[in-house]
Order: C-alpha cells, then sequence, then structure tokens
C-alpha cells in the first residue's frame, strides 16, 4: 500500500511528472503559452536538483519496494537532471530558429526525465522497464520532431524500430530472469546468490545487458549511434548523448559494481576496448561535426566501460565524475553546433554543420570559437580541463583491478582521437573564414555555454570540488 | 525449479502435435471441390470488389489508438471490479489515479482538435490514371 511518506521520498519525481502533465494540457488548450511553458520547465527542473540534493544522504524503499532511493541513485539523478537543464536552457533558441516552437517539445523532454528519474531509481525489473521506455517514447518522438525534414523522419523511424527491438531483448532476459527467480523485485532476486551460476539466469541477464548496451551505443549494438544522432534535431542529439547515457549508466553500473562476480571482468573489459576502437577510429573518416561527436559519445561510452569493468570501490566515484564532465563537455559542443547550424531552405539536409563550415570561425565569431575549443580540448582530454580527471579517474581505477592493459589500450585510443578534435580545431583557428557569417546568439544558450565551460575548467582545476559536493556516496 | 519447465514443454508438444494431426487430416479426408466463390476473398458473404490496398483515412488509426487505450482500461476495470469490496477505499483512489490520468491524454486529444472529422480542408488529389482494372468477367 502506497503511503503519504512515500511521496515525500519522492519529490523531484513528482515534481517533474507533474509538471510534464501540465505543461502538456496548458499547452493544448492555450497556444500561444510556450514562453511560459518554457519557464515552467525550467523551474520544474531547478527544483528537481535542489530537491535531490536533500536525498544525498538518505535510504528509503518507497512505493512498495517499486523504487529506491539513496546516495548513488540521487547521484545519478542530479547529474541526469542538471544534463536536461542544460540542454532546455539552450534548446528554446533552436527550436524557435527551426520553425518546432511547439509546447509538445517541453513536456517530452518533462517525460523523457520522469522515466530516466525511474530508471535510476527502480528496485524492480518492471520499474526498470516502465522508466525505460517512457524515456525512449519521448526519444523516438522528439528526433522525429523535425517532422518536415526527411533526415528527422528517416532517424527517428530507425531508431523506433531498432529501439523496439531491443526492448524485445530486455523483456526477454527480465522474463528468462523472473522465471528463475521468481520474482520481479532485486531484493529477491540478489537474496541468493547461487542462483548467478544458473545457466538460465546467466543468458537472462546477458538479454538484460544487451538492451542497456543498446541504449549507451556500446560496440556490437552502436551502429544507430551516427545515423539517429546526424538526424535528430541538434539540441535532442545534445540531451540524448548525454542525459540518456546517464539513465542508462547510472541504472546498470551500481549492478555490475556490487553484484557481478570477477568472471565477467574480461567481457567487459573486451567490450569497452572495441567500442573505443570502433569509436575512435570510425570518427577520423567523418567530416559531419555532428557524425564525429556522435562517434566520439561512443568512444566515451567505450571509456566508461572501463571504469565499470574496473569493478571497485573508485568504479562508482570515477563513471559518475566522467559523466558530469562528458556531459559538461559534449553537451556544449552540441549547443554551440545547434547555434552555428542554420535553418534549412530545402525539406532535406542540415545546413551548416560540415567541419568546412567551421574555417576560420575563430575569426569571424570568436565568442563560439573559444568555448567550442575548450570544449573539444576537453574531450581530447587535455590536462587542466574536467575531461582529462574523468579519463584519469576510470583508468585508475582500471589499474587497481590489475586491468593493465586495457588502461594502456585507453589511453592509447584517447591519444588517437585527439587527431580529429584537434582537426576542427585547426580548421577553426588556422584556416581563412570560409564564410562572413556571423551567428546570433541569444542570451539563453549562451548562459548554458558560460555554465558548461566554467564548471568544465571548475571541475578541472579543482576535481576535488564534486567530490566534496557529493560527500556522501564516496565515504 | 527447472525441471518445472518439463510440464511445460510437455504441454507445448502435445499442443504442436494436436495442431498437426488436425490439420494434416482435414488435408487428406476433406473432399475438394474448389468454386469460384470458395476461392475468393471472404467479404462477409458479399462479391469482392476492388483491390484490398486501399489507403485508410489517417483519423481512422488516430480513433483505433484512442479505442485501444479505453479497451486496455476496461480490460483493468473488470478484475479491480471483482476484489473492490475487500480492498475498499485503496482500490478506489488507485483506480481513480488511474482514470484521472487516462481521462487527462482523452483531453489533450480533444483540445488539440484530433477528434473533429471535418475540420481541416482534405486536397484531393486528381486521378490522373486508372489504378484499378475491372475484369468484365
Amino acid at each position: 500500500m502506497i503511503k503519504t511518506i512515500d511521496f515525500l521520498n519522492s519529490i523531484p519525481l513528482l515534481i517533474i511528472s507533474v509538471s510534464a502533465v501540465i505543461t502538456i494540457l496548458v499547452g493544448s488548450f492555450y497556444k500561444k503559452s510556450t514562453k511560459y511553458v518554457y519557464a515552467v520547465t525550467l523551474i520544474a527542473l531547478i527544483a528537481a536538483i535542489y530537491y535531490s540534493f536533500g536525498y544525498l544522504d538518505k535510504e528509503y524503499l518507497i512505493y512498495n519496494n517499486f523504487l529506491r532511493v539513496n546516495n548513488i541513485t540521487t547521484l545519478f539523478s542530479i547529474i541526469a537532471l542538471f544534463a536536461v537543464l542544460l540542454s532546455t536552457l539552450s534548446a528554446k533558441a533552436y527550436i524557435e530558429k527551426e520553425e518546432i516552437n511547439f509546447i509538445e517539445f517541453y513536456s517530452l523532454v518533462l517525460f523523457s526525465t520522469a522515466g530516466m528519474l525511474i530508471m535510476i531509481q527502480s528496485y524492480n525489473l518492471i520499474t526498470v522497464f516502465v522508466g525505460l521506455e517512457l524515456m525512449s517514447i519521448s526519444f523516438y518522438i522528439l528526433t522525429g520532431f523535425l517532422r518536415k525534414r526527411i533526415k528527422s523522419n528517416e532517424s527517428a523511424l530507425k531508431y523506433f524500430l531498432l529501439g523496439a527491438f531491443m526492448t524485445g531483448f530486455l523483456l526477454f532476459g527480465i522474463s528468462l530472469i523472473y522465471g528463475i527467480t521468481g520474482s520481479m523485485s532485486y531484493a529477491n532476486i540478489f537474496q541468493d546468490t547461487s542462483v548467478f551460476k544458473n545457466p538460465v539466469f546467466l543468458i537472462g541477464s546477458a538479454l538484460f545487458m544487451i538492451g542497456f548496451f543498446f541504449k549507451m551505443g556500446l560496440f556490437p549494438f552502436h551502429l544507430w549511434v551516427p545515423d539517429v544522432y546526424e538526424g535528430a534535431p541538434t539540441t535532442i542529439t545534445g540531451l540524448m548523448s548525454t542525459a540518456g547515457k546517464i539513465a542508462a549508466v547510472g541504472t546498470i553500473t551500481p549492478f555490475i559494481v556490487y553484484t557481478a562476480s570477477d568472471n565477467f571482468r574480461l567481457i567487459f573489459s573486451i567490450i569497452a576496448l572495441l567500442t573505443m576502437l570502433i569509436g575512435n577510429v570510425t570518427a577520423l573518416a567523418q567530416s559531419n561535426i555532428k557524425r564525429i561527436l556522435a562517434f566520439s559519445s561512443i568512444a566515451s561510452a567505450g571509456y566508461i566501460l572501463v571504469g565499470v569493468a574496473a569493478m571497485n570501490d573508485l568504479s562508482i566515484k570515477s563513471v559518475s565524475f566522467y559523466l558530469l564532465a562528458y556531459t559538461l563537455m559534449q553537451l556544449g559542443a552540441f549547443i554551440i553546433v545547434s547555434l552555428i547550424e542554420k535553418p534549412a531552405e530545402g525539406i532535406n539536409e542540415y545546413r551548416n554543420v560540415d567541419i568546412e563550415d567551421y574555417k576560420g570561425l575563430a575569426r569571424t565569431n570568436p565568442q563560439l570559437a573559444i568555448p567550442l575549443t575548450i570544449f573539444l580540448f576537453s574531450l581530447g582530454g587535455i590536462p587542466p580541463l574536467a575531461g582529462f580527471w574523468g579519463k584519469y579517474y576510470l583508468f585508475y581505477a582500471a589499474i587497481q583491478s590489475n586491468l593493465i592493459w586495457l588502461s594502456i589500450s585507453a589511453i592509447l585510443f584517447s591519444v588517437i582521437s585527439l587527431y580529429y578534435y584537434l582537426k576542427i580545431v585547426v580548421y577553426m583557428w588556422f584556416n581563412p573564414p570560409a564564410n562572413g557569417d556571423v551567428y546570433k546568439i541569444d542570451s539563453m544558450p549562451s548562459l548554458s555555454i558560460l555554465i558548461a565551460a566554467f564548471l568544465t575548467f571548475l571541475f578541472g582545476i579543482f576535481p576535488q570540488y564534486f567530490f566534496a559536493l557529493f560527500k556522501t556516496p564516496f565515504k | 525449479m527447472f525441471a518445472d519447465y518439463g510440464q511445460i514443454l510437455v504441454f507445448m508438444l502435445f499442443a504442436i502435435a494436436f495442431v498437426a494431426i488436425a490439420f494434416f487430416v482435414a488435408l487428406f479426408l476433406a473432399p475438394k471441390k474448389p468454386s469460384y466463390s470458395k476461392e475468393s476473398t471472404y467479404e462477409c458473404g458479399e462479391d469482392t470488389e476492388g483491390e484490398t490496398w486501399v489507403r485508410f483515412n489517417v483519423r481512422y488509426y488516430v480513433v483505433a489508438l484512442i479505442f485501444i487505450i479505453f479497451d486496455v482500461e476496461v480490460v483493468f476495470l473488470f478484475p479491480w471490479a471483482v476484489v473492490f469490496k475487500e480492498l475498499g477505499l485503496f482500490a478506489f483512489v488507485e483506480m481513480a489515479v488511474f482514470l484521472i490520468i487516462l481521462i487527462l491524454g482523452f483531453v489533450y486529444v480533444l483540445a488539440k482538435g484530433d477528434l473533429q472529422w471535418d475540420k481541416p480542408q482534405p486536397v484531393i488529389p486528381e486521378l490522373k490514371r486508372q489504378i484499378f482494372k475491372v475484369d468484365s468477367n
């Protein structure tokens, strides 16, 4: 039976879901209320982050043991909410430029956020599934939000078909796990460790993992990532590549780290290695900046899996720090790409997203070139920036678990990645301008770029601030 | 635990065997007298006309989607009604929350005007060539 205390213990989730429903209702009756809906969305996200900080030192099971609130779930929830907040801040200018300024945009973003929170906080296989579907279905619609553009429609259809197929894997995995353990609740599944040796249980967990590996874009299931990221509206690409990934990683990382046996370390290591290889090597040959960032996000998923494969005390710490750093730099880069992109004249292509168009950007638009350079350096892992410390902690965690070969190859791959990041930087700073366009920047996107750039520097110079902010998960 | 699945396996084998036997027995025993009306597509006893591949109005899908939602709602309401007396107020509140969420979705569809059928003026495409060839015999 649901008690009143359950509502008090899940305030962020309630804020997000109620505001999602309210915005879609208000928006359908008052068509001109987009401005207020935007404000309500931002307020809801900020309020949810504010209340989440209160749960960092708590430990609850709520809604009949369907959801769990503790320090680790709250940590990942805060990072996901922060990613959504940053991308929503900058989204308004983009969707006005592309003339898709509908209320459903914000409300779908809020629905997907609610899905992320449910997923991260789940304590039952059913809640995992419900959260994942809520997030994914919102993302399918948002991917096709530029409904007059064929690229956007194509990517939405691809994403939907592949996503639905992978959901089948996930559900089959859940049904096998249920068949063996006779329960959906984690409390009962992990009660008896002898079941972990049962082959059917292992097949079930492997299928379950495949569903999440698809969402994270890991090696054998990464093929949708470049096409979907290229076709989706740019702010949505930023949202999917950061918040969606945080939700997927935040859901399964604690289970891999705390319950999987060391025998699986090799499997995760190999997947991580291949993901980094595919992501970084394929990115070298790309010329579309959205595709480059898509492959860089595949590579980042590989780095994250290095930390997960370590399976020691440092895993959660390093993965969460890298996720925050990755959010800042990847989302910052996508926001700048969305500002440089021009509204389409025809119905097919995105304009001004080729790296040739970034030539001489430093001369014509230094206010965009400087932060983009910071984000790209950070993605490449240049020392005084947050991305360096993110990779440092991940590889350090791997070394602690004697995965030295994996750490060395990860470092080599991140050296390879510098080529395509620095190619953009060289194009921006050392080439004559391709055109003399000066791009208009509204106050909200520049605010989110400023926040991202500032925090990239802050966590790069003082990484301990992050661990001081989230003290309890890292005791 | 795992051995319990043996019963399901036996059940499955029986099911497959039953269907297969019935199917093949019918194949061998049934008299075969094909005629024109027997071979044609079944359309409630009427003679078939035109192609099956016609384009439906997109609004049918909206109605179908809404129908499914409320259909599922009714499926949930039946077991709820059976145990309603034992659960009391709790069950009532739970179902009220569920219904309110569904009704909100319905209100959204209404407010968007998706159920108003004659509002948008459809552009009727010109028929340049005859699509269906009508057989005289």
